[in-house]
């Protein structure tokens, strides 16, 4: 029992440790703090301009919803690469084909992003917040980063799940982007989700982020733990179900590919 | 007109990478080192070494797929640096693997689009691809999608398109690589027929019966340099016209028996490769006949189980030249 | 190019269009990243209390960002795919330079742009009622062929990045919001600060843009035309000038470096 803990336990740091290398090891720190920032950031400046254009009175609304977005696409973008470089690289068949367990393994591929999502969105919320004087005095910290670790994580679920589609589909990674822009508008990001058509306000709740989002909103706003628990655990178990049913998905293809021998081919 | 199709002299690459956390250091790899050589027109010269070399690294510097750190090099007498554009209209050159094509395009669309990048006459095109595709045996599946291929019919592709726009010099590194035995032998047909049409050919090959059966000459390659160059016979003779005998013999017997052919003098070397099961006694020896006459009260099942006496061949001329580097 | 090559034009499109755009990529990159960016900007127009979104910025503009969305990721793959794939060794092999290649590609990622485009343009008179009442048709004409140019102009200065290195494709992609943000792809560039409009200035697609906006609200201003239309050409001709310089160096750069055929 300890000895496959233990097992597992480092087949999971193994995979922590090789999706944090083949990510960093190509470019300098300072590069690839530059690459992760860039874009959301600018993504973020976009929004607030097209806001003010149109007379949208909270610009801080969209700072502190693209800051937050930054772990969600990290979560899920991160997860759905790892999965779909092992394809494109040729060593998914290794991998499965190894008697390593596999919860492990992928759950040490998604630790890296989701450490990587949260730090940078925390280095982003210090920077939004110096360039656009957010007053967090307010803030209450830990409650926050509980919340933005939350989000990272639950988004990892998704990944798991787009993850296991670009397997089968050569236009997974293109399904993948094409959903996490859909968050711009489905998440409560930019606005509020009562802006949203019905239909659509009915899918943001069903989506992870939804909740973790508005729990981070209500922490930047000094709220306690009692007015975000719900929030909170409406997010985790979300979260949950994503996370297992992007589990059970991989596995079904994992032993359907190996059921008509198309290992090599996935 | 200069005889020599390619020259090399004294030609050098290092490769400078950053390294470090904030990547501020820089760690120096020489990949080729102080390389010189002549190649005749109609010539077929062979590229030998082991993985890492350098002689995919020459081949790119000779094809202006890189840029030399030192030295020249010259392709019928133009300069690879200095006249980049004319050299790359008269060479043709085909890398081994699945990679350079398109695979989602079929072989003729392929060909099509590296005829317009070598600026091919649209009738010349319309002439050449069928014939290019008759020689390497793809013309029943010139319609179909690369991603279809074989990786044997994907190489065979490679050399169509190499030869596209008819050029006089062509490099083929590894071109037998992943194909079967018959295709290999096709191949290794096409490329002789190449060879009767004028062609010069600088070809790198892992297989010493391919180089033996094709290349005029050779040139050992190791760690950069060249080891060794001259025709396949020469370098035969290099290491003297010994024989081989190969005993396959019994695990617990082999010391009676090397201390038997102890007594030879030091031109015979007795090599155990215990690698293999059963065993096998790699003798080589400028007197097969005593050999043979110390081991023959031991050709019996319980010593020896077998026994093969053969000439030097080039992978032993090889393995000798690249150990003897190692030692 | 010494000499227009038509073969090659004609051949290297039809290339790109059949390995690279006509797939389930190009959906998401030419369709639904626009329809994405048309909601956010209707959808703050509604939450700002706004009864009817702005249709030239709002919707329009959305098939800008679909333009350029699709040039910059369309030419970051290519090369990007080309280096992994084992072509880009095999074109700067050949006599064709790869400045040439990447001139047609990059000709032909912006022309399959102007799908995003009018399907901007179509949704925003079909479905909400955009009235050509007042268009000055010229103007906007003659703008959104100096747009195309000016586009093509960054697209082929960006595209020598993405050759030079296996890094540079990270921030090459990352320019694609900076430069929607720096030209007011979906907003008038005076809500900018006045530093930000400065900086803009130094993009020849924000003058075709504005200029294009501008006619589209009517503007038959000539001289604000024309300025904006000549100062659009002189940049763009000047970020010519600059492609062509790199382009030598980053030749002879991933040659040296042995970038050309790294993965």
């Amino acid at each position: 029992m300890i000895q496959s803990l233990v097992h597992s336990l480092r087949v999971y740091l193994a995979e922590a440790w090789l999706s944090y290398h083949g990510r960093f090891a190509i470019t300098s720190p300072f590069g690839y703090i530059a690459s992760k920032l860039g874009f959301p950031f600018f993504l973020m400046l976009f929004f607030i301009f097209m806001g003010k254009f149109v007379g949208y009175t909270n610009p801080l609304y969209i700072v502190i919803g693209n800051v937050l977005l930054i772990p969600a696409a990290n979560g899920l973008g991160g997860v759905t690469l790892a999965i779909r470089d092992e394809r494109q690289w040729g060593t998914l068949s290794y991998v499965l084909g190894s008697p390593a367990p596999r919860m492990p393994i992928f759950l040490g591929r998604a630790f890296y992003y989701i450490l990587d999502g949260f730090v940078t969105a925390l280095l982003g919320l210090a920077i939004a917040a110096g360039i656009f004087h957010l007053d967090l005095s307010q803030v209450n910290f830990l409650l926050l980063m509980v919340c933005i670790f939350l989000v990272a994580v639950t988004s990892s679920g998704l990944g798991f799940l787009f993850g296991s589609i670009s397997l089968v589909s050569r236009d997974g990674w293109m399904i993948t982007t094409t959903f996490i822009s859909a968050l711009y508008i489905l998440v409560g990001v930019n606005f509020p989700i009562e802006s949203l058509p019905v239909v659509l306000q009915k899918v943001a709740y069903g989506l992870p982020l939804t909740r973790g989002i508005l729990a981070a909103r209500l922490a930047l706003d000094g709220a306690g733990w009692n007015a975000i628990s719900r929030l909170v655990a409406g997010e985790v178990l979300v979260g949950a179900i994503y996370i297992l049913a992007g589990y059970l998905c991989f596995r079904l293809i994992e032993k359907r590919s190996m059921a008509s021998g198309t290992l090599d081919a996935i | 007109m200069d005889p020599s199709a390619i020259v090399a002299s004294s030609l050098n690459k290092t490769f400078n990478t950053k390294t470090g956390l904030w990547k501020t250091k820089t760690k120096s790899t020489i990949a080729v080192e102080d390389i010189s050589f002549n190649i005749e027109r109609g010539e077929l010269f062979g590229l030998l070494g082991p993985n890492g070399a350098g002689k995919t690294t020459t081949v790119k510097m000779l094809t202006t797929l890189l840029l030399p750190t030192g030295g020249t090099a010259k392709i019928l007498g133009l300069d690879v640096v200095r006249q980049t554009a004319e050299v790359r209209r008269h060479i043709g050159f085909a890398f081994s693997g699945s990679r350079g094509l398109y695979n989602r395009l079929t072989a003729i669309q392929n060909l099509k689009y590296f005829a317009e990048l070598y600026a091919l006459d649209p009738a010349i095109t319309r002439k050449r691809i069928p014939e290019l595709l008759e020689l390497v045996g793809l013309s029943q599946r010139g319609d179909d999608r690369v991603e279809t291929y074989s990786s044997g019919m994907v190489q065979r592709l490679h050399l169509a398109r190499a030869l596209l726009h008819d050029p006089e010099v062509l490099f083929l590194d590894e071109p037998t690589v992943g194909i079967d035995p018959v295709g290999a032998r096709e191949l290794r047909q096409t490329i002789k027929n190449l060879i009767s049409l004028g062609k010069t050919i600088l070809l790198t090959t892992h297989y010493m019966a391919e180089a033996e059966e094709l290349c005029h000459r050779i040139a050992i390659i190791n760690k950069g340099r060249i080891v060794a160059l001259d025709s396949p016979d020469a370098l035969k003779r290099r290491i003297s016209g010994d024989s081989v005998i190969e005993a396959t013999i019994q695990t617990a017997q082999a010391h009676i028996l090397m201390d038997r052919l102890r007594i030879l003098d030091g031109k015979t070397v007795v090599e155990l490769k215990n690698s293999t099961e059963p065993e096998k006694l790699c003798i080589r020896t400028p007197e097969p006949a005593r050999v043979l006459e110390l081991l023959s009260p031991y050709l019996n099942p319980q010593y020896i189980q077998g026994l093969e006496v053969r000439n030097q061949t080039l992978e032993d001329v090889y393995i000798t030249i690249i150990q003897g580097e190692k030692e | 190019m010494s000499r227009l090559r038509w073969g090659l034009i004609k051949r290297q499109m039809v290339v790109q269009l059949q390995v690279a755009t006509l797939n389930l990529y190009s959906l998401g990159l030419f369709v639904i990243q626009p329809a994405v960016f048309i909601a956010v900007g209707m959808l703050l127009s509604h939450a700002a209390g706004n009864a009817m979104p702005d249709l030239v910025y709002s919707v329009v503009g959305g098939g800008i960002m679909g333009m350029w969305s699709g040039l910059v990721f369309s030419s970051t793959y290519d090369i990007a795919g080309d280096r992994y794939n084992g072509m880009l060794e095999l074109i700067v092999g050949s006599p064709t330079s790869l400045a040439t290649v990447e001139a047609i590609r990059t000709l032909t990622n912006v022309l399959s742009g102007l799908f995003s485009l009018s399907l901007a343009f179509i949704t925003s008179l079909a479905i909400f009622g955009y009235s050509l009442h007042g268009v000055n048709f010229w103007g906007a004409g003659i703008s959104l062929l100096l747009l195309l140019f000016a586009m093509w102009c960054m697209g082929v200065f960006l595209a020598n990045f993405i050759a030079w290195s296996r890094i540079s494709t990270w921030f090459v992609d990352y320019l694609e919001m900076p430069i929607a943000f720096l030209c007011g792809f979906m907003y008038p560039i005076r809500v900018l600060p006045g530093w930000l409009q400065i900086l803009s200035g130094a993009i020849p697609i924000r003058w075709a843009l504005q200029a294009m906006n501008e006619s589209l609200l009517g503007n038959r201003d000539l001289t604000f035309l024309a300025t904006h239309w000549a100062i659009a050409i002189g940049i763009s001709l000047i970020f010519l000038a600059i492609t062509r310089w790199l382009q030598v160096k980053v030749h002879d750069s991933i040659r040296l470096s042995g970038e050309l055929s790294s993965i």
